[in-house]
């Protein structure tokens, strides 16, 4: 094999790989049901990759005993979280440990299982079975400096996402919303 | 003026005096020749690997200062144009000769790829299971290393891959990582097929650190089951049967370099273990009533006796050193001691202790036979520092609580300062005997 072959194909596989990224989340976006989530940035930062928002979805920490599905699970077990509409913001419904064939769900990864569940209502410890589940759609990048103003929203501020979720229940940000309003929206180039 | 030089302006005036004959004034002018000939080669690589290396920070600082205002276009344009002029300046550079800077320009295309990876993932808020982007970069070092025959981007897979099971199996809690196998097994293809030493070394590192990451999950430290004493036993087996499998190499002409590597680090992690053995407060360890144990420690002896036998029958065509018919004695002991182990009562700790004591101290005689006669310096060396720190434990172990605290230190001054004395002469004697043998001598 002549050395120009050689490098062709290297230059070929890597390219692809690269181009797959893109394609398989544009293929998320496009072909995904859009949800529209209630999230809170938590947390910008600005390292290497500029800034960035970390989002605490509503549906990141499960209380398992309202839920209907399967209740037993370990950390880093694979969890499917079945959505439904509400008004205005998406809720989780059920929870499986496998796909649910028919339902809209969205896969993640239990980051934490535990018993004790902080309730930010009566301020109190109280015994549930819950998780904490990372969706892989929890990062969000921005330009330079905006980051801080995500984690600060001014008063009366509601920030959201619209999130695509596609049949293998993969997610991916379609939009950040500001009080039901795009602020930006994801875009092939 | 270089030394080369400078010889070739004395040697003729020392061969006049006699003091040099004609024959070896030319012998040392070959040699110094070949050492300018290796030692610039080496300046040259690395020159050539720090330019294009301060080229790629120089565009990646300059991107990144500007990577805000860049439509996403525009960041894709520059980040494929990279990848791509990288590995055809490579392609360009083998053409015109110039192999080193060949191989800078392919480690370049590698670490692009990689940096690809990460702002591809960033332009597209892609924040998935972020090893599978590590495993992803390493494959593709792989994947260059070999097709281009590189070993600069082999080690570079080959280290990234290292990464790649660190972060799976600390960061992410696996019980054990077994892809990391199949991953090693591919990248040690071509590491055989070059003969590369550099590459070797890094696999086999990467190796001992998956058998640590390994150890962590299955042992239950802290759980205070026992099940790490079986462990041992059985990571003992799993690297003394590849020692004889450096064993096995190094009867293959062309092959003893890396069969050299491969004892080296086998020795290294075979000893570790039988030195762990020797302690009785982990042979006092609780007890698994488990049959897995028996079944892996059985698999492994199965593994031992086979290839034992393979390198008897291969060796049996020549003629024998005595330290191989003394070892498969010594073999067969130890094995006897390991089921003996697994069989005994916890009460019987001390009494094994002192068993495995005597194999690991026979172990490190036979070590050291072997090593003069495979030629593996290393090996005399590592056998010497085990040697050292054993002799220091047990005297920790015994004279710790029977001797004033001051005699202690001072017996245990005197020991190493007399100790060491001996064990670096005796060091020197058998190293010096292998490279006499080495250059052919008697």
């Amino acid at each position: 094999m002549s050395l120009a072959t050689r490098l062709l194909i290297i230059v070929v596989i890597q390219t692809l790989v690269l181009a797959g990224m893109i394609a398989k989340r544009q293929w998320t976006l496009a072909t995904g049901t859009p949800v529209v989530l209630e999230t809170q940035p938590i947390d910008p930062r600005s390292l290497f990759r500029g800034d960035y928002v970390i989002f605490n979805y509503d549906i990141s920490r499960l209380n398992l005993t309202e839920l209907d599905g399967d209740d037993e699970f370990e950390r880093h077990d694979s969890i499917y979280v079945v959505l439904e509409p509400g008004d205005p913001y998406w809720r989780a419904r059920a929870v499986y440990r496998e796909p649910p064939p028919g339902q809209l769900a969205l896969r993640g990864r239990v980051q934490y299982a535990g018993e004790q569940w902080w309730n930010p209502e009566t301020q109190t410890s109280e015994e549930v079975r819950h998780v904490r589940v990372r969706y892989g759609i929890e990062d969000y990048f921005v330009p330079e400096g905006e980051g801080r103003v995500l984690e600060r929203p001014v008063q009366g501020e509601v920030i959201s996402l619209r999130v695509a979720v596609d049949r293998f229940g993969n997610g991916a940000i379609q939009a950040l919303l500001i009080n039901g309003v795009e602020r930006y929206r994801e875009t092939l180039f | 003026m270089s030394f080369k030089k400078q010889l070739q302006q004395r040697l003729p005036h020392w061969v006049e005096q006699g003091w040099v004959s004609a024959d070896n004034a030319a012998h040392i002018l070959s040699d110094a020749a070949a050492g300018e000939r290796h030692g610039p080669r080496y300046l040259a690589l690395a020159f050539s690997l720090l330019g294009v290396i301060l080229i790629g920070s120089g565009i990646i600082t300059f991107f990144a200062a500007n990577w805000a205002a860049m439509p996403k276009l525009l960041k894709l344009g520059v980040l494929f144009s990279a990848l791509w002029g990288s590995y055809v300046l490579a392609g360009v550079c083998e053409r015109r000769n110039l192999p080193l800077l060949a191989t800078a320009f392919l480690l370049l295309g590698v670490i692009l790829f990689g940096s690809n990876i990460m702002l591809i993932a960033q332009i597209y808020h892609i924040s998935a299971h972020y090893p599978d982007g590590v495993l992803v970069w390493a494959l593709g070092g792989i994947l260059t290393g070999w097709l281009l025959r590189s070993q600069p981007a082999l080690v570079a897979g080959l280290g990234l891959g290292v990464l790649w099971t660190g972060l799976e199996s600390q960061g992410f809690g696996r019980e054990v990582h077994w892809p990391f196998l199949p991953f090693l097994a591919l990248a040690l293809w071509p590491v055989m097929q070059q003969r590369w030493r550099i590459a070797l070394h890094v696999a086999l590192i990467g190796l001992l650190l998956w058998s640590w990451f390994s150890f962590l999950a299955m042992s239950g430290w802290g759980r205070n089951d026992g099940a790490e004493l079986y462990l041992v036993q059985v990571y003992f087996l799993a690297y003394l049967a590849l020692f004889i499998g450096g064993m096995l190499l190094h009867g293959h002409d062309g092959w003893q370099s890396l069969a050299h590597v491969l004892q080296r680090y086998a020795a290294f992690a075979a000893l570790g273990c039988l030195y762990l053995l020797t302690f009785p407060q982990l042979l006092r360890h609780g007890r698994v009533d488990s049959g897995v144990w028996w079944l892996a420690t059985l698999l492994a002896l199965l593994l031992v006796v086979a290839l034992a036998a393979w390198h008897y029958r291969r060796s049996s065509v020549g003629v024998r050193p005595p330290f191989l018919n003394w070892g498969l004695g010594l073999l067969a002991a130890v094995m006897v001691l390991l089921l003996v182990n697994l069989a005994a009562e916890r009460q019987e700790a001390s009494m094994l202790a002192l068993l495995f004591n005597l194999a690991y101290f026979a172990g490190l005689l036979w070590l050291l036979q072997a090593a003069v006669h495979l030629e593996n310096r290393a090996l005399v060396n590592m056998a010497f520092f085990f040697f050292a720190i054993t002799l220091l434990a047990r005297y920790f172990d015994t004279f710790w609580s029977l001797m004033d605290r001051s005699l202690f230190f001072m017996g245990g001054g005197l020991l190493l300062l007399g100790g060491g004395y001996w064990l670096e002469r005796q060091r020197r004697r058998l190293t010096r005997r292998i490279s006499v043998q080495r250059e052919g001598g008697p």
